[in-house]
């Protein structure tokens, strides 16, 4: 038994340094170099620390309304994601209607596309009807990879609203929108904070549909960040906005980890 | 529609409230009407545009009636050709390094008894809170030929260093690391199902690690590697970011080829047809994945209520 732990643990510390040196150690190396004012690779270390480029980068138009678009984008769709999925994962989960299975169940066909192709065969129906290179466009083509966990996230919370409280609470005179307001969306909260969140940081770090619909009127901050990565033999510049693309929705994740249990992840993938 | 109502209602000895019962029966209309925005906008973005890519294929402009000229062109030209397969090796190249890294992440996750297993859990979920871009971006400051990874085996003295950066490995490593948290969320949910008691017994008649991992645990772990071989199949078919920062200028990915058709050179009708084509080889993992999703929400009952 003994010598079986301690194969155990053997194995285990080999998976941890694994994964630390393969997914922590990239993110780490960027993070230094966005504090490197000056680092000659093969240098194992910069040889100036420094937040220049934080100055120059700020200093730039084109990232300052990038990121102007991409906040206005991403708060677009949100709210709408919200007023058209909400009312429905309400229905999905507390109303009666011929179909109900079949329509829930149909919004995992968002999941089974490839993603790009379906993306370009949207893009050729806005092309056609002048959607290509306008906000409108750009919003139309987040919202959809955000319906399925709008709706099957907050659905889920729905159902789990313990109903004996709602239905004493009707019991003592409460009317309808009272016991919605004061005792189901309180309880249901966190998961469509969660799944808010969720549609917030997607629509702010999606790159694929925003380069197929908005270039080159629309351009989002990741965009900035591809022409940046791609054109320029800056590398600090990549650095700084890979930091602070990612850092804020790090942030916001760990404040708010308690409402990410693995079911919420697991109704959100569609399983 | 209301006797059915009620009598369900009767059946689950329920006393049904007067109020209820009332907004019950106008329950179906309200329902639908709450769920038609999200349906219809579905409808509109989805399925309407696919199905339109895929018919609009076989109607080439100019052509008095249905033709397969457009695929004719697509498969007469080998740089398409070339592209489509080096999108499936890819693909699968991913898909089996994925399958091989989730395993023993997962498998380990399930059976240790060490307290390592928190911290493998958050390492192998935390690339789910990072964008694509970004981790494009870092695998090049790490991999790539000015990054950490050569500067350190220069460093301590090997030489001969390959960077994937702009090859092939380049999209499969990103890739990879782009998928671990769904594969091992997956395969931990099928894993849990494996039961403590069969092992032991198992290992009780003499049955070695080998045997009891493919007669105990890998056959309630079908369904789970199932699910996960089509939704990354379908996810890695249709990524664009990853390959198309880290993987090589030519021969290219489904996706970039598509994009440099639509965008740069304008070609919109072969655009089209490559993801006709595309749509076409992502089908069975798009049904299979649906059809597993389906039966286990009707065999449960979880979505069903």
């Amino acid at each position: 038994m003994r010598r079986a732990l301690g194969k155990d643990a053997v194995i285990g510390a080999v998976l941890l340094a694994a994964l630390l040196i393969f997914v922590l150690a990239p993110l780490l190396t960027v993070i230094v170099w966005a504090f490197a004012d000056q680092w000659r690779p093969p240098a194992l270390w910069p040889t100036q620390w420094g937040v220049r480029y934080w100055h120059i980068l700020l200093a730039r138009a084109d990232v300052v309304q990038s990121l102007t678009i991409s906040l206005f984008i991403s708060l677009v769709v949100t709210i709408v994601a919200a007023l058209i999925c909400l009312p429905a994962a309400y229905a999905f989960a507390r109303l009666d209607f011929p179909g109900r299975r079949l329509f829930l169940l149909s919004f995992i066909a968002v999941n089974a596309f490839p993603r790009f192709a379906l993306y370009v065969s949207i893009a050729i129906v806005f092309l056609s009807v002048g959607l290509i290179g306008t906000i409108t466009g750009v919003v139309l083509i987040q919202l959809v990879f955000s319906l399925l966990f709008m709706i099957w996230i907050p659905t889920a919370a729905f159902r789990g609203v313990d109903r004996s409280i709602e239905e004493a609470a009707r019991d003592v005179g409460a009317s309808h929108l009272t016991v919605l307001v004061r005792i189901t969306l309180p309880q249901v909260a966190p998961a469509i904070g969660a799944a808010l969140l969720l549609t917030f940081m997607n629509a702010f770090y999606e790159v694929d549909g925003a380069l197929l619909i908005g270039v080159p009127t629309v351009r989002t901050m990741p965009i900035v960040m591809l022409s940046l990565i791609n054109g320029q033999i800056i590398v600090q510049y990549g650095a700084v906005l890979s930091v602070m693309l990612w850092v804020p929705s790090l942030v916001l994740l760990l404040l708010t980890r308690r409402m990410f249990d693995s079911r919420t992840f697991a109704a959100g993938l569609g399983v | 529609m209301t006797t059915a109502a009620s009598a369900g209602g009767l059946r689950q000895g329920r006393i049904e409230h007067p109020r209820r019962s009332l907004f019950r029966d106008r329950g179906w209309a309200v329902g639908l009407a709450l769920i038609a925005p999200a349906f219809l906008l579905m409808v509109v973005l989805i399925f309407a545009p696919a199905v339109l890519s895929l018919a609009g294929t076989f109607f080439p402009a100019g052509a008095a009636g249905a033709s397969l000229a457009n695929y004719e062109h697509f498969f007469g030209d080998a740089l398409s050709v070339l592209n489509l397969v080096f999108t499936v090796w890819t693909t699968l190249a991913t898909l089996l390094v994925l399958l091989v890294v989730g395993l023993v992440v997962a498998v380990y996750l399930r059976f240790s008894q060490s307290r390592l297993v928190a911290a493998i859990q958050v390492l192998s979920l935390f690339p789910l809170f990072v964008p694509g871009i970004v981790i494009s971006f870092a695998l090049i400051r790490f991999l790539g030929p000015t990054g950490l990874v050569p500067s350190i085996l220069k460093a301590i003295g090997i030489t001969g260093y390959q960077t994937p950066y702009l090859h092939a490995s380049g999209a499969v490593i990103g890739l990879v690391w782009e998928n671990i948290p769904l594969t091992v969320m997956l395969l931990t949910a099928g894993l849990s199902q494996v039961s403590n008691r069969a092992i032991e017994a198992a290992r009780d008649v003499g049955a070695n690690a080998a045997q009891i991992f493919i007669h105990i645990v890998l056959p309630p772990l079908t369904r789970s590697i199932a699910v996960v071989c089509c939704l990354n199949f379908l996810q890695i078919f249709g990524s664009f970011t990853v390959p198309y920062i880290l993987g090589p200028a030519a021969p290219q990915m489904m996706s970039i080829f598509m994009q440099r058709t639509f965008t740069e050179v304008h070609l919109a009708d072969a655009a089209e047809t490559q993801a006709a084509i595309t749509f076409l080889v992502c089908l069975i993992a798009g049904v299979v994945y649906s059809a597993i999703v389906f039966r286990d929400s009707a065999a449960k009952g979880t979505l069903a209520a």
